[in-house]
Formats: C-alpha cells, structure tokens, sequence
C-alpha cells in the first residue's frame, strides 16, 4: 500500500464526500458534488484500482408510468369493465355477444381478451367467454398488483425492487405502452475502504491543483508547473465545424480548367447569348435538324436577330458546304441554306460554340483551345436534367491531328481528370468523323462510366472556316461528373443551395 | 444527335428510342452460337448504344391476334400498340426472351433493326464480308401516281414501293417489322412528317395501284384496328387514336392522300393508318411495302433500309413498276451500290494508322464495303457500299468505318503536336483572388442558374421591368424567361431555401451576367459579377462594407463611396462605389419589403460588384 498519494482537486473532493457516508449511490454523489457521474466515476475508479473505494453494480427494473396511466386505471381498464359485463350475465357470454355488448359499452374486445386472460380474469373457447374465480375477486374490487404499483407510483418513475410480485407486474405491463414502459437500469453504489478510509484521515493525502486549460497568467507566472493539466480521451471526436468553401461544382470546373492549361490550352470565352450562325450553321448542323427547333433550343426574344460575320466569304463558304459541300469534297445536305435562319439568337447549346469561333479566329496550327461555360437546352427540369448546365470543350488544331492522336491526346486529358483508365468506342456525332466516347473507370464505384464526347471535325466544319487540317475535337458535361465525383442522386442539389446538401459534398472526391 | 459531346446521364432520355435484339434470333441470323454478352460487347465495337441485357416478355393481342412486347419490368400488357386495342384483363402470355437493349443512333438507321444489325455483325465476326449482295427480281405490278397528290389541297408528293416475299412471318418478325418501321419513323421519316410506311399482305391487293387523294368527308374504308366500321377520312383523323395522334400532318389538307387498288380498296391513308382489310398477319406471305412523304431523299432512304433489313431476315424482294409525275416509269426499289473514291495516304493521315492496301480492304470489308484500286494505282480506291448507308457524305465517313473495322482497341495512342503555353482568362484569375478573400472571410460559395424570371428578377427587388433586357421567346419552363442581368436573385433564393438554417448566413455567387449591349456582334455581352450577402441580427451596412473595404485592400484598388438611391435598399443605408479599375459596386442594407417578398424576416446585407468586363 502506497505511502502517500497525490490527488487533484477534484478527486480529493470525491474522497472528502465519500467519506462522509456509509456508501452512496453514484447519482447522489455526483449531484452533492456538483458534477456529472462520468468524471465522478474517474476519480473513483483510481481510487478502486488502488483498493481504496469499492463500486458496487446492482440492476432493477423501473416503472415508467405513461401520462394517463393513474387515470386509466382509476376509470377502470377494459378488462376490468369486462368483468362487470359477465358478472351481469351470470358470468358467461357467447363471443359473439360479449363482443356486441362490449362495444356498446366502448369496451376496446382485443384488451380485453389480451389482458383478462393474462391476469388469468377469463377464460375463452368455443362456447364463449366466461369469468374466472380470481375475476370474480377482481370484480369485487380487489386491484391485481400492477394497478396498485401505477397507483403507488403516482405517475414518477419507480423502481420495482421492493414491489410485491414483481414479475407479474412486469410481465402485465411490460407491453402494454399505453400504461407504462418497464426499463431495465443499473444502479452504482460507491464507498470507501477500510484502507482508503484510513489513508484519507492519516493525511496523507496531497492535493494537487487540476484545470482544463492554463491560462495566460499561469504561464507567465511560472503557476503551471503546479498544475496538473488533466489528461483528454484524444479518440473522441470534437465538435462539428463546416468551412467556408469553393462550391463543389466549381472545384470541377477549376479541376478541369487546369488540366487543359497544364496541357498548354489558352482558354477562350464567348457569350452565352449566340447566333444560330456559330452555334449551328458554322458546324454544318442543318437548318431542319431537330436540335434546331424551338422545342429543343432556347431562342431570344431580345436580341432576336444578328447580323451574320462580316466576312463575306466564310459565310458563302459555310452555305456551299451546306447546300451542296462547296469546295469541302462533300455532297453537302442538298437544301436551300437560309441567312435568316443563321441571324436568329439563341442561348447557346454547348460550349464548341465558342472554340469554333476561336477557330475561325485562327485558323491555322498549332492552335490549343478551350471554353467552360454554361449551356441551355429547352427543356424540363428532374433529378437527373438542368435545362441549363456547364460544359466544357476544347479543340487543337495541329498538321499531325488524327484519330490516334486524339486518343492519345484524351487519354492524358482524362488521366489529368484523376482517372486511371480510360478506354474508347466508336460514336456518332453531328460534326465529327470519326467520333469517339471515352469511358472512364470509376475507381470508387468498381464501373466503367461514359464520361465525354470527342472526334476530328468534319472537312464541311474547318475548310469553309479555312483551317485545311484536322481539328481535334472533345467534350463533356460537369453537372454529370459533379454527380458521378459527388454521389448526387439529385442534380438540383448543385444550384437549390441547400448549404447542409454542400457540405456534405467533401471536397476530396 | 442532340449535340456535339454531350453524354446523356440517363439513356432512354431526349426521347432517344430504345430497341430490344433477341440475341437466340440473332445467332441464327448469323449461323453461329454467340453468348448475348459477346453480342453485345461487339455491338459496342460497332458503334452501338448498348444499355443492357434484359429478359422481355410476349403477350397475344386478343383482338389483332398479334403478339406484343411486355414494357420493361411490367408483368402485364393491357395494351395492343398494333391496334390499339385496351382492356382491362392482361393479355396471354406466350413467352419471353434475351434481348440486348439499345438506344437508337439517329445517324444510322441501317442499324435500327435485327436484320440491319446482323449483316453489320456478320461483316465484324467476318462470317460474311464485303458489299451485301441484294438481288431484286421484277414483278408485274405497277402503280401510278395521281397529281392531286402534288397540288394545292395536297402535298405529299414522294412514294417509292417494294415487295419482299417471306417463307414466314411469325409473331418475332411481325413486332420486329412494326419496331423498325417505328424506328424510321422517327430517325428519318421526323415522326411521320418526312416518310412514312406502310405494310401489306399482297395477297389481299389487286394491281395496278394507285397513290392518289380522296375528299376527307365522302369517301369511307375500315381503318386498322376497327373491323367492321367504315370511316371518313376526318372521321379517322377525330376518333381513331393514330388519327388524333397524326391528324397535325394532315390538318391544312383539303384532300387526303391514298393508295387504292385497282377494285377501289383503300390500303392506307399516308402517314396516317393502313386499312384493315389489308393487314398483315401470320398467314401473310407476300408483302406490299410503300413509302411516302414529302422529302425524296428520306422517302428512299426508308424504303431501302426496311427492305435491306427484310432482306438480312430472309425475304425475296421484287420490284414495283412506278409511273411517277413527271419523268419516266421507273422499278423500285432500286438497292443497287453506290460509290466514292478514297485516298489511302489521306486515310493513314485522318487516322494516325499504318494501313496499306491489304489492311484496308479487309477493315472495310469487314464493314460490308467493297474496295478496288483505281486503274492500277496503289493509293486511290473506289468503295462501294450499300445504298442504304446514307450517311456517306464524304470521304471522311469511310475514315470512319475504316478506324471501326479497323478496332479502336486496336488503334495506338500517340501523343504527339507542338508545344504551346498555355492561357487563362485574366478574368478567371482575377476571380481566384476574389474567391479566396471571399472564403478567408468565411462566406461560402453558391452558384446558381443564369436563368430567372421577371418577378424574381426585377419586381420583388422593387425595380421596374426594363423596357430591354434578355429575354427568352420560347421557354418550356415558365421560371426561364429572363437571363440574368445581375446576381442577386440567386443569392437571396439561396437564403429563402435555407432560412431555417442556423443564422448569420454569409454567401458569395462569382458569375456572369448578361448584359445588352448594341456595340457587341450578338447584341449582348456579359460581365463577370460578385455578388455578396449576408443575412442575420448583424447584417447592417457596416458589415458588408467591412467585406467590401477589405476585398479593395486585397486587389490593391481604392473605392470611393457615394450615397445614392436605391429601390431595392433602405434609404440612406445604400451606398456606389467606384475604384480606379473596372470594379465598381452597390452594397447596402435591404428594403424590408425586398426581404418579405423573398418570405424572409431577418435583416439581410447585401452588395453586388462589376468585377470585369468580358472581352472576347
């Protein structure tokens, strides 16, 4: 047995209150000392480590009475009332009429079968319902045990410890909410030991100053060193705190923006509000394309109408290539190409508006390119569709472009997106040939994904825009890889602003 | 088909059609014992959508007595889509099979169908390779046209015909033939508008026939689907339910177009219905196909993929002898090849690969195309391919069978192109500084959709609609009539949605607006804005010009504030600020009735900024 032994102050305290009693329940203990049962039962537990104090573990059983439990039972419970019913029928009725008398009565027939046969009240068959001898001593008033614990316990938690026929009283009430709950509880009774008791008078005890956290002048003044800084559970976690931060869209959008700079693209810009001109016409889409009606395509009331470009040539070049290839080596679609379809204004329907127009701009390689932006299609809104989303493009024109090196060109794109395999199929688009669909793995979710779009421009794209080489060409939407990155099953929740929905958006994925 | 690059996040969506290919009825199309999931992962090499692998189901019209298919993961079909037929006890079942599900590529209808698929299969597995040999025997049926079809009361000049000979037509080939028809209906015939078709039992016909118009209140035959009951033309087009659904097609017609044959039987009324008496079922063996409609090319185009198609299943076709408006008599349908000439150095350079002549004629062999050097040279190529593969335009859309035959698994990347440095966009970077102040300051970003409405947009901030600003002519939502001029419709939806949340709420939105502009070459031009908001007890004009004072000592400009009057703010609490760079601003505490008219109740500090025009 330890000589001495050094305490902080509250743990002294501890001692001190425990002395004062034979034993006491740990819930009064910590309500005399002030203080929560947790950091009581600490201080308590070193001392039982040592032999000192003794922690004494008992479980009972604790009547929770319901609200109108006391009510209920002095208006008499169903199966009580049943009683009355079947002593006024010379003690039996057929089922059939019991249960018409009971509900005339307002007499619940389920709680009384339930409940009378487990208090062994009544007894059921064929023949009827009949009443028992111990339900003829309830019907004359005697209350069975559970009644007498509700009324005793005046609506308070009470324990069943000293409760005559506890079991009973637990089986009948047990389920029955509508009375009360039975709850299983412990209960610790401390003390001190002989030896702690001995130990604490001989005064051998010193008392060491304890706090949470030192303060500045304890620092300063040297008081610290006589401070004990009482040890923290450092694998609990602390409270939640949620930064300020980049939204989870734009984290993608920026991730991809650097992927193309770090490949050596300059990024362009262009309007949102477009002409048919550059959005359709200039990537040979025909004027009767269904892409092009106005179920599909937002068209502007204001601007409505723009002039078409001021070279007059590239737009004769780009209505040859429609009416019938021009010098581009095709058939062209073989219809009559009108100026007033191209001048009419849109809100562009993806972003190769703009990186065509940085193509007819410089047409000549080595050209490196991309536009993110917003684009709008007319349509509905759903968990899975935005009537207007972000996509981002890029293009290069180079003397050396081929479908080779797109894929090449894709695979270092999409490795830089933070996939590690990437693989491509064959596709078909409007304006490229051929055309490509890259499908990514997801590590995270154990699949291959389509991630994007890509292909060479078609020669009717780039010559009436007079680029005379292959044009690498590729696509693809972040809404769709926020989803994917983010686990959406909504994605309403990137723009509805629900700030708990970005929150939970970790920025990692 | 939609739009360059823009994968769809669920197939099935922009009304794109799906298809279901019975892999048993594609092996013996072929010949061989594929496993569907070799089926379909080849069809992927091809081009092809593939969705799944599904197990469908068949029920038996008890009306029509055609089987139909069971929509995916319903136990039961109530409904016949041959006659429309509806009743409320389901239909027998009479059996179920693997089907692969595709999504339909507009560009291709060639590959629309089981049949057209097959011939693409058996040219990739190299069962059968190079140019489809279709023979068309001769028949001695005629039709002739009536020019009442090209007139003022009717416009519907186009009609080509075929017949196609079947040794059976079971319950699979019947919805096959009525999925491919649909199928064209929509990838080329526009629904109906451009080209549609029509299918007979030539056995219940009589030539000659003839493609001619009847007055729509007169003349009476019993429509598909109504045995037994004659109607009018506009009888059909109010009452039947492909009437009402099509009746748009016919609406400013004075005259409806028919084909009737030489006893006065109507077989159909294009693009509407086909009669009943002339329908085809089980015991049909010899079919009469027409094709009519406004676009030529689409009209032929139909007609070559549906027969080519009956063709791959195992059909005999004869030609029909057309007597057309104008020109001279000619057979239809006429599938014999068509060419284009190929370079093969312009091939390896469009494609990055390494083919020489072998090479090449056997990827596009593969593709069903047939190749022959041009008198002797050993670069240039004639390719003859079927006349159905319409999306021939160029040279380039050989490259493109060529790189599929050829396997893209079996292309190297390379990365090859000079070097370049690359550009950000100087407002980009300057909003990089802008954000990260913003977030050291603790406001965390929104974003929200450049679109809005009149309302939300002018009139709860209590300014008036402008004479001009961007407005949207067609929208199909009615909360899309407006692009934004400014930001702060998003910023205080952002607050009324999370109004329940713990306060004070502090946002910031970086984005475009839209601004209308007549110097600029589509009439509008857009700025980058900042816009800021803060809402809660403290939320006064002393905040948000704490925001305001220390974004300026960041970007190193200096403001200069003057008081000004504001609808949307409170009076006197509402300040402009201009600096020596394009920045400038409005910052302010908001107008009680702004913050009501959003359903809030707390006070809100708010400030937009001009952060930098865009030049293009």
């Amino acid at each position: 047995m330890a000589e001495t032994l050094q305490l902080d102050e509250f743990s002294y305290s501890v001692w001190e209150t425990l002395a004062k009693h034979e034993e006491i329940g740990l819930n009064e203990l910590a309500a005399a000392l002030k203080s929560d049962q947790s950091r009581v039962l600490v201080s308590i537990q070193e001392a039982a480590n040592q032999k000192f104090a003794t922690i004494c573990e008992e479980s009972f059983d604790e009547l929770i009475p319901s609200s109108e439990a006391v009510s209920l039972v002095n208006e008499g419970l169903p199966e009580r009332k049943a009683l009355t019913l079947l002593l006024e029928s010379n003690g039996e009725l057929g089922t059939g009429d019991f249960a018409k008398a009971a509900n005339q009565s307002g007499i619940a027939v389920n709680d009384v079968f339930r409940w009378g046969t487990a208090r062994g009240w009544i007894e059921r068959d064929k023949q009827g319902v009949r009443i028992t001898d111990s339900g003829r001593k309830a019907g004359e008033g005697e209350k069975d045990v559970d009644e007498v614990a509700i009324l005793e316990a005046a609506g308070q938690p009470t324990s069943l410890e000293n409760a005559p026929e506890a079991a009973r009283i637990k089986q009948l009430l047990g389920k029955r909410n509508e009375l009360a709950k039975i709850k299983s509880r412990n209960r610790r009774t401390v003390s001190l030991t002989a030896e702690g008791r001995k130990l604490l008078e001989s005064g051998k005890i010193s008392v060491k100053k304890e706090r949470n956290l030192l303060s500045a002048e304890d620092i300063r003044s040297g008081a610290w060193k006589e401070i004990t800084l009482r040890p923290y559970d450092v694998t609990l976690s602390a409270e939640t705190v949620r930064p300020a931060k980049v939204h989870p869209l734009r984290k993608i959008i920026e991730q991809t923006r650097r992927a193309y700079l770090e490949m050596g693209f300059t990024e362009v810009v262009s309007p949102m509000v477009e002409s048919s001109f550059w959005n359709f016409d200039a990537l040979f889409q025909p004027q009767d394309h269904p892409a092009r009606d106005m179920q599909d395509t937002f068209y502007m009331a204001n601007p409505a109408t723009t002039d078409l470009p001021d070279d007059a040539e590239l737009v004769d070049r780009v209505r040859h290539a429609h009416e019938d290839g021009g010098d581009t080596g095709s058939e062209g679609w073989g219809y009559r190409w009108s100026p007033e379809r191209a001048k009419q204004v849109v809100l562009r329907t993806h972003t190769t508006a703009s990186t065509i127009r940085a193509l007819a701009r410089h047409p000549e390689p080595p050209l490196k390119t991309f536009c993110v932006g917003w684009v709008c299609r007319n349509e509905t809104m759903s968990y899975k569709h935005l009537p207007v989303f972000h996509q981002v493009d890029g293009i290069v024109i180079d003397k050396n472009a081929s479908l080779a090196t797109l894929l090449g060109t894709l695979e270092t794109f999409y490795m830089k997106m933070g996939f590690q395999q990437v693989k491509f199929k064959p596709a078909f688009y409007p304006y490229t040939e051929p055309s490509v669909d890259v499908v990514v793995y997801l590590e995270s979710r154990g699949k291959w994904i389509e991630m994007g779009g890509s292909g060479i421009f078609r020669p009717e794209v780039t010559e009436p825009l007079g680029c005379k080489h292959p044009v690498m060409a590729w696509g693809l939407g972040m809404e769709r890889l926020a989803m994917i990155r983010y686990g959406l099953s909504d994605i309403r929740e990137l723009y509805q602003g629900r700030i708990e929905a970005l929150e939970e958006m970790a920025l990692h994925q | 088909m939609r739009t360059l690059f823009q994968k769809r996040l669920k197939p099935g969506v922009d009304g794109v059609p799906v298809i279901n290919v019975e892999g048993e009825w594609l092996n013996k199309l072929l010949g061989k014992e594929y496993a569907v999931e070799e089926l379909a992962d080849t069809l992927e090499q091809i081009g092809c959508d593939v969705e799944d692998i599904v197990t469908v189901e068949r029920f038996r019209c008890p009306v029509c007595g055609n089987a139909v298919e069971g929509s995916l993961g319903a136990d039961v079909t109530r409904r016949c889509n041959w006659c429309e037929h509806e009743q409320e006890q389901p239909f027998e079942r009479i059996g179920e099979s693997q089907v692969i599900r595709l999504d339909l590529l507009a560009a291709r209808p060639d590959l629309f169908d089981v049949g057209g698929i097959a011939r693409a299969l058996k040219g990739y597995f190299e069962e059968v390779v190079g140019l489809p040999k279709y023979d068309v025997g001769t028949s001695d049926l005629e039709l002739v046209v009536d020019p009442s079809v090209d007139g003022e009361d009717c416009q519907r000049p186009f009609i080509r015909c075929a017949i196609v000979e079947m040794e059976q037509i079971d319950d699979a080939t019947l919805v096959a033939l009525m999925k491919l028809q649909e199928a064209l209906h929509w990838g080329v015939g526009r629904d109906r508008k451009l080209a549609s078709i029509g299918v007979y039992d030539l056995d219940q016909i009589s030539g000659p026939l003839q493609y001619t118009t009847i007055d729509p209140d007169s003349e009476r035959f019993e429509p598909l689907g109504r045995p037994g009951e004659q109607m009018t033309g506009r009888e059909i087009l109010e009452k039947h339910p492909k009437g009402t659904a099509y009746a748009k097609l016919l609406e400013d017609h004075r005259r409806f177009p028919v084909l009737k044959d030489s006893k006065g039987v109507v077989l159909s009324m294009p693009p509407i219905i086909n009669s009943e008496s002339t329908k085809v079922s089980q015991n049909s063996r010899r079919l009469f196909i027409d094709v009519t409609g406004i676009s030529e090319s689409a009209v032929v185009k139909s007609l070559d993929t549906f027969v080519s198609s009956l063709l791959e299943m195992g059909g005999t076709a004869k030609s029909v002898s057309v007597k057309p408006l104008s020109g001279e008599t000619f057979d239809s349908p006429d599938l014999s090849p068509r060419e284009v000439e190929i370079d093969l150095e312009s091939a390896n350079r469009w494609l990055g690969l390494p083919l020489d002549q072998d090479s090449l004629k056997a990827s596009l062999n593969r593709m069903r195309l047939d190749v022959t050097p041009v008198d002797g040279s050993d670069s240039r190529f004639t390719v003859r391919y079927p006349a159905l593969r319409t999306d021939f335009k160029h040279m380039v859309d050989v490259f493109e069978d060529l790189a599929i035959g050829y396997g893209y698994k079996n292309i190297v990347p390379s990365y090859a192109g000079q070097a370049t440095t690359g550009q950000s966009r100087p407002e980009d970077d300057q909003s990089d500084m802008f954000r990260s102040v913003m977030l050291g300051l603790g406001y965390g970003e929104i974003m929200s959709l450049p679109m809005t409405t009149e309302e939300l947009h002018f009139e709860k901030f209590k300014l008036p609609v402008p004479d001009s600003y961007p407005k949207i002519a067609n929208p199909k939502l009615k909360a899309m009539t407006v692009v934004r001029t400014h930001l702060m419709t998003g910023v205080m939806e952002h607050l009324r949605e999370n109004r329940r949340a713990p306060l004070p709420l502090r946002f910031f939105e970086l984005d475009n607006v839209t601004v209308l502009d007549s110097q600029a070459e589509t009439g509008a031009r857009e700025e980058r804005h900042l816009a800021i908001v803060e809402m809660g007890k403290d939320a006064s004009y002393a905040s948000i010009r704490s925001v305001i004072d220390s974004l300026m000592f960041e970007i190193g400009a200096t403001a200069t504030f003057e008081s000004i009057t504001h609808p949307s703010f409170i009076p006197g609490r509402v300040a402009a600020f201009e600096t020596d760079s394009e920045v400038r601003g409005v910052l302010g505490e908001l107008h009680p009735e702004v913050i009501l008219n959003f359903g809030l109740d707390h006070p809100v500090a708010l400030a937009e900024l001009t952060v930098s025009k865009i030049d293009v």
